[in-house]
């Protein structure tokens, strides 16, 4: 059964690089958007954006395009924690306030310490000036640059995104938006408190204006329109090469579904904080540069409803879209502060030309904000993905395409699943014991799976079999006992480290990240195996194109041990392929990790019968190549075929072990598959 | 006043704001515990709660402090003021979820907080569009009846506030425990799958648990301009995250601990205005909030809802 299908798929069957996305970004619209058209109208509207100051030559309407170039840019940030990462932070002008703040502090006369030799170096490095005072001794002036400002208010936000993250992004999702919802009022609170370091309520002034080789950029809206473009194409430019590295699939992966995302390798903490941390540091450098350009601060510029409009932009343009984020607040600023005005007068004309009374009192300008909640409403009810939506639309395969021949494929070229063949066992497990309460889901359970073996574990439904594997990858927390890994302890390991170790695992109820594509699944298999950092995948250096390579390449080795099941679909979501398939790609994305142990839950449940077999044989393959398995199954026929060893569960206690037949002859485990008093017949248990 | 007049003096205000806050709490906990779910638009149905409550009393002819009442048509008219606010911000809830919640029930990711925050903030902009910015004066039928606890003094309107939040309060723990659709709450609370599968109605469950939750907090609404004199389009916001730190506080999920949960946070806002500085009362509770979500998630009482995976 194993041997007939191994010569049938080749190396030869795997797509050349450029196929599968490596070189060509993948298609975003069915439409006839290709890469290059796609650079192209870039490249045009920034030549657009570029020519409009010396085309439209009116300086209040350079001034709104360049405040509504900074709320763009806190949407892009935003669109990293919310659209990308999936964390709701209502808080968000929080790090909007603090970036403003510390240029303006920084810039200003606000704060005045006394001169003394501690800052004189720092008068060197230009940060600061003596100043002397009339009548008194000289004091320090702060003159931090524009420039420097920039990355060190986008540093200083970020710390505090860390610092407010940290104690939060552990818990569950829900709790972050009502501690981001305190964190945005608390800080203007603190801000207009703390009156010493920011002037309270009545504002920060005299904050410097951005100046470049002598010249100073005063209050002309003109150069800061050039500083804020050039700012949101960098920006817009990051959140495409984060979007599109690890780090961007990890932060979709724990969206789509943060237990799967953290079995597979993905350090939730860790990535959540980074998310948090870098949507906070484009808000700290939207802040500066705010500041700069209105040369004063006050507490009310960054309280709650800038938070909400700053979400309404990103939901507006569609969560995680990149160019809609952009899009939606530009729109939203740009019809504030042009359009509201004339669309109300419109709206009076029309009320006087039928004689009601109520139009003409319609003032939009003042209903913007319930425009905003009836935006994040009808959004969320009819159009979730925004409108310019994050997802590609992959065109559908052809009908020849999916009644195509199934070839089956093979393993014969997985290189990776280098075994250490020695005495010690792959996994094993002693007396682990777990309680819910006063429920005892597993009664001090020992297993033992030899380096390259194959171990069923069977058992009723409810007989414990799930929270096994749950305690053996770290997702439920064991009471008691040992589980160890070629001899090292993995029990209290949180699931990440677990699949470091080596153990990867497929669901029962399948957990796959539902909007990314087959090929991306897979991907997020690899993380652990991974090292591109988020700065790494900004600057994607010659090492980390190498490392996407290898990793698509062996995504694609990975993907043709099933064939061309799931080839032709690299590109497709999951949540549209087949029930059999989606268990395929769990199977692929756990295999991706090069695990050491691979723990199967169910792997052919819904299959049918030929779908059974065929699986069953790669199974089979793997093994061979010298992986170890530890399968949950109930199809006997497929735990006979492929097990070394059963092991019985019943209640949470382990009933019988054994070779599969000895097993199947077991007088307990017949009473507890077929009841009590069908103990004397076996035949029932062979299906 | 003595510092023991003024910490008893704070204790009497304390409760006073914690039975509000406990009302608005339970409105958080009733739906977190069957939809996992943090309901941004209580805050605001709150808010419109003190506003229909200012409405009815000025339909029964009551306008400002200079109406009093006494006897049965005191009891009267504030009757039929909680009736209709209760009523009113019951339906209210009602309709939130059935319009704008429903339809998201299977949607996973942020989605069905993000329309309650556009629904708190279509209310909250409504109510400014209407009645404008300036804060309202409550009308206020209740005597001036004052009672000296040595050097502190216990309002009329306190008391009656205590024994309103206390009966709604035990109403709604008797109802929970004893009821069959309290059952099917408690059921659904803890597994929504399996109630349904043994027949409770989860839609039903839903729909209650949001007018119940969404009732107290017109409740709380009213007492607020009744223990203020004042109202206004701003309060939900405040009371609302004091009241859902409450929730926290208690242990989400958990009715009783929704209720000690508010009355904690009244004490700490009243002691906090008291001895340390009013402007800094966010911050303390904002702190407590973060603190409990490090050291104990689960709240004073426990249960945090079952990890439904």
């Amino acid at each position: 059964m194993a041997s007939d299908a191994t010569g049938e798929a080749t190396a030869a069957e795997v797509p050349p690089a450029d196929v599968i996305g490596i070189a060509a970004p993948r298609r975003r619209f069915a439409v006839a958007l290709t890469p290059a058209r796609r650079r192209i109208l870039l490249a045009l509207v920034l030549l657009a954006a570029a020519l409009f100051p010396i085309v439209h030559d009116n300086d209040a309407d350079i001034d709104a395009v360049a405040n509504a170039l900074s709320y763009a840019i806190l949407a892009l940030g935003l669109n990293i924690v919310v659209g990308f990462a999936g964390l709701l932070d209502l808080g968000y002008a929080a790090f909007f306030a603090i970036g403003a703040y510390t240029y303006g502090v920084l810039s200003s006369f606000q704060l005045e310490p006394l001169w003394s030799s501690f800052w004189e170096p720092f008068a060197w490095l230009g940060l600061v000036a003596r100043m002397a005072q009339s009548g008194g001794p000289d004091v320090v002036h702060f003159t931090l640059s524009f420039w420097l400002a920039l990355p060190l208010s986008a540093a200083v936000a970020a710390g505090f995104g860390v610092l407010f993250g940290a104690p939060t992004l552990r818990l569950k999702g829900d709790y972050l938006a009502i501690v981001t919802l305190g964190f945005g009022e608390i800080v203007p609170i603190i801000v207009r408190n703390w009156s010493s370091l920011t002037n309270g309520a009545m504002g920060l002034n005299g904050v410097a204006a951005p100046r470049i080789f002598g010249y100073s950029f005063g209050i002309n809206a003109e150069p800061f329109y050039y500083v804020g473009l050039a700012m949101i194409a960098f920006l817009i430019f990051v959140s495409f090469r984060l979007r599109d590295s690890r780090v961007g699939r990890a932060w979709m992966a724990i969206r789509e579904d943060e237990i799967a995302a953290g079995a597979m390798g993905v350090d939730l903490v860790r990535f959540k904080l980074l998310a948090f941390a870098i949507g906070a540091g484009f808000a700290g450098m939207t802040g500066t540069f705010f500041v700069a350009k209105l040369q004063t601060a006050t507490p009310e510029m960054f309280g709650f409803p800038v938070s909400v409009m700053i979400l309404v932009m990103v939901v507006l343009g569609g969560m995680g879209s990149v160019l809609g984020v952009v899009v939606g607040a530009i729109f939203l600023q740009l019809l504030q502060s042009w359009f509201l005005e004339d669309l109300s007068g419109w709206i009076h004309s029309f009320g006087r030309l039928v004689g009601s009374d109520a139009l003409q009192r319609v003032d939009l300008v003042q209903a913007i904000e319930l425009i905003f909640g009836i935006i994040l409403v009808v959004m969320m009810l009819f159009r979730r993905e925004g409108l310019i939506p994050a997802n590609r639309r992959t065109a559908a395969l052809t009908l020849q395409e999916q009644h195509a021949e199934v070839r089956r494929g093979a393993a014969i070229d997985l290189r990776g699943f280098g075994q250490e063949r020695t005495d010690v066992p792959a996994l094993e497990v002693r007396g682990v014991t777990v309680r819910f309460g006063g429920l005892t889901a597993l009664q001090a359970i020992d297993l033992s799976v030899p380096a390259g073996g194959v171990v069923a574990v069977i058992g009723p439904n409810g007989s414990g079999k799930s929270t096994l594997f749950n305690a053996i990858t770290g997702l439920v927390h064991a009471d008691s006992g040992s589980i160890r890994l070629y001899g090292e302890e993995i029990l209290g390991l949180p699931p990440h480290k677990v699949l470091v170790r080596g153990a990867a695992r497929t669901f029962q109820n399948i957990r796959l990240f539902p909007e990314l594509t087959v090929l991306e699944n897979v991907l997020v298999g690899q993380h652990a195996r991974l090292q591109t950092g988020a700065l790494g995948a900004v600057l994607t250096l010659p090492r980390t194109r190498a490392e996407e390579h290898a990793a698509r390449e062996w995504a694609m080795q990975i993907v043709s041990i099933f064939g061309n099941r799931l080839t032709p679909r690299l590109n497709q979501r999951v949540n549209a392929l087949s029930y059999a398939n989606r268990r395929r790609v769990e199977i692929a994305r756990a295999l991706a990790s090069r695990p050491k142990v691979l723990l199967l839950d169910e792997p052919t449940a819904g299959m049918n019968p030929a779908e059974t077999i065929e699986l069953a044989s790669q199974i089979k393959q793997l093994h061979t190549l010298g992986l170890t398995i530890v399968l949950i199954e109930h199809k006997l026929d497929v735990v006979t075929q492929l097990a070394e060893t059963v092991i019985v569960l019943d209640h949470g206690e382990k009933l019988a072990e054994g070779r599969p037949e000895e097993v199947r002859q077991n007088e307990q485990v017949l009473t507890a598959y077929l009841g009590r008093s069908a103990g004397a017949g076996s035949a029932g248990l062979v299906e | 006043m003595t510092t023991a007049d003024l910490l008893l003096q704070q204790v009497i205000n304390g409760l006073s704001l914690g039975a509000m806050y406990a009302l608005l709490a339970l409105g958080f906990t009733l739906v977190y515990g069957i939809l996992e779910l943090i309901n941004f638009s209580h805050f605001n149905v709150f808010m419109l709660g003190s506003f229909v409550g200012l409405w009815t009393l000025q339909a029964m002819g009551i306008s400002g402090q200079s109406v009093v009442l006494y006897g049965l048509p005191l009891v009267g008219v504030l009757l039929v003021a909680f009736a209709v606010v209760m009523l009113f911000s019951g339906v209210l809830g009602v309709v939130i979820e059935r319009i704008s919640l429903r339809p998201l029930r299977n949607v996973k990711g942020p989605a069905a907080m993000i329309t309650t925050i556009g629904v708190s903030y279509i209310l909250f902009n409504i109510i400014l569009l209407v009645v404008g910015a300036d804060s309202k004066n409550f009308p206020n039928p209740l005597p001036a009846v004052n009672f000296a606890i040595g050097g502190a003094v216990l309002r009329l309107r306190e008391l009656l506030i205590w024994a309103v939040s206390l009966l709604l309060m035990a109403t709604l723990y008797v109802f929970v425990q004893r009821s069959r659709l309290g059952k099917a709450m408690r059921a659904t609370a803890q597994d929504a799958e399996a109630a349904r599968m043994m027949g409770v109605e989860v839609d039903r469950v839903i729909v209650t648990a949001f007018f119940l939750g969404s009732a107290l907090a017109g409740a709380g609404g009213l007492i607020f301009g009744l223990y203020y004199n004042f109202t206004s389009f701003i309060i939900g916001f405040t009371a609302g995250l004091r009241a859902f730190t409450a929730a926290v506080l208690g242990g989400i999920g958990n009715i009783p601990g929704a209720m000690v949960g508010g009355v904690l946070i009244g004490l700490i806002e009243a002691m906090g205005g008291q001895f340390i500085a009013v402007e800094w009362t966010d911050v303390i509770i904002f702190s407590i909030l973060v603190l409990v979500l490090v050291f104990k998630p689960a709240g004073l009482f426990g249960t945090l809802v079952p990890n439904k995976s």
